[in-house]
């Protein structure tokens, strides 16, 4: 089958996929790094935060970190495999990888039911509006990788488009570094 | 068909990747994990500098070592550096612009009077929430068990809030020379002077300080504090105004 040719040139010498992801994440750097230098500086003008800061869970944010941490060492897993042609071993991976995010996702369910329950809605104030927003905007990226991954997965199982398997892997990376971040902003600063 | 004539984007990407193909994956998660029980353990000191370390410090180091070697940014060409640096930069400028105006409440010839408001009011602690709402939950939304954890969790104190809110304009003995106040026109009224104190009584205070000074004809510079005082507080207030008359 013909390719686009946009699929095989290469004329910076990042392969033009590859090229693409990169895109992508640099402007997924300006939205979350927007967001996060937002919450710092009111975080370093509004002293009383801290007392909302105190309610999250560090050990639910740990355990979601690990299981981040977790599923990207398993993204990087089927990248090596899919590099040496092993499109099934590779599908498995990303198979777990995304058991990881569905991990995360049920993880945070939970966590946020807990917290609205007690009445720590996005309105209550600036920190929990914070929270809610910067962490609902990193699972919506959680999901997408999911689902996206999920396709690559079974294309990857036929064998099929295996270079997909690294872009898919960078940016879920990148996912994994963000929450890196949210971490401690989050969760342990108090 | 070969691989390679099926998927020659992957052989120029292997290209570019050579030599990293011996990464020990395994060794790296395991640095992770290591890192972040530091993270955890860390802050549970107690002491500031050991947090600010463990906490943001090292997620420095994750995050880099995440990017290094599971996205492979080292061995990438330089100009998807040069893209991801110059989103990095536009964040700085972002941030170094804008963050004078959001971190700090008050300047030469502004004050952010909603923003002192919020921190002036607070947030009451988790543990004090937990017993409130014990006492306030019957049948009750915790919402509602919250705010009256608010207003039970806080008495007035009308010396904090006079340092906190008016003392940016009428200045923190009452002289009217608050930095805020420096450009006012007329300037913010002088509470250690006999002067003002012959001019006005309590009724108008009263009135300019809940409903600014605007309804009483005077500068509507001097803004209303109903929405953020109530009646009570207000007159605690102006009690603490009077400790400044001469
Ligand atoms: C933005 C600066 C600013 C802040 C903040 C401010 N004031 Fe004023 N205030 C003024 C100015 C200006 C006047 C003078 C208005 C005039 O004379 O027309 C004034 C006048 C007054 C007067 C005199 C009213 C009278 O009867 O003449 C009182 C009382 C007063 N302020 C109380 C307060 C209190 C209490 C607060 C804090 C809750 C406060 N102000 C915060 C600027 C400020």
């Amino acid at each position: 089958m013909e390719k686009p040719l946009a699929t095989l040139r290469s004329a910076t010498g990042v392969p033009t996929g590859r090229l693409a992801v990169w895109w992508l994440l640099a402007s997924e750097v300006v939205i979350f790094g927007g967001l996060l230098g937002a919450y710092l500086m009111f975080r370093l003008g509004h002293p009383e935060w801290a007392n909302a800061a105190a309610v999250t869970n560090t050990w639910i944010g740990a355990t979601n970190t690990f299981v981040l941490l977790t599923s990207s060492f398993t993204a990087v897993l089927a990248h090596q495999a899919a590099e040496k042609g092993d499109g099934v071993k590779a599908a498995n991976y990303l198979f777990m990888t995304i058991g990881g995010a569905l991990l995360f996702l049920i993880i945070k369910s939970f966590e946020w039911y807990y917290e609205i329950s007690h009445g720590y809605t996005i309105t209550a104030n600036g920190f929990w509006s914070f929270y809610y927003t910067a962490a609902g905007i990193h699972a919506a990226h959680v999901i997408a990788g999911a689902i996206i991954m999920g396709f690559i997965a079974v294309a990857a199982r036929k064998g099929k488009e295996l270079q997909r398997v690294e872009l898919v892997g960078i940016y879920w990376h990148f996912v994994d570094v963000v929450w890196i971040f949210l971490f401690p902003l989050l969760y342990i600063a108090k | 068909m070969s691989e390679h004539t099926e998927h020659p984007t992957t052989a120029t990407g292997q290209d570019a990747h050579d030599g990293e193909h011996h990464t020990n994956y395994f060794k790296i998660y395991v640095t992770l994990l290591v890192l972040l029980v530091i993270s955890i353990l860390g802050p549970e000191i107690g002491i500031l500098w050991v947090t600010l370390v463990t906490a943001f410090g090292i997620a420095f180091v994750k995050a880099y070592l995440v990017i290094q070697n599971f996205m492979h940014l080292r061995p990438e060409k330089v100009i998807v550096k040069w893209m991801l640096a110059s989103s990095l930069l536009l964040m700085g400028i972002y941030f170094f612009g804008v963050a004078p105006d959001v971190m700090k409440h008050e300047g030469r010839n502004w004050v952010n009077m909603a923003a002192m408001a919020v921190v002036e009011r607070g947030i009451p602690l988790d543990g004090e929430h937990a017993e409130e709402d014990e006492h306030a939950d019957d049948g009750e939304s915790p919402g509602e068990g919250e705010e009256a954890a608010v207003v039970a969790e806080t008495p007035f104190n009308a010396a904090q809030a006079y340092g906190t809110v008016c003392a940016s304009c009428h200045g923190a003995a009452g002289g009217g020379d608050g930095p805020a106040g420096a450009s006012t026109t007329p300037p913010p009224a002088d509470f250690t002077s006999a002067d003002f104190w012959a001019a006005t009584n309590d009724e108008r205070m009263f009135q300019v300080i809940k409903n600014g000074g605007a309804s009483q004809g005077l500068s509507p510079m001097m803004a209303g504090w109903g929405v953020l005082y109530d009646d009570d507080d207000i007159r605690q207030i102006i009690e603490h105004l009077k400790t400044f008359r001469p």
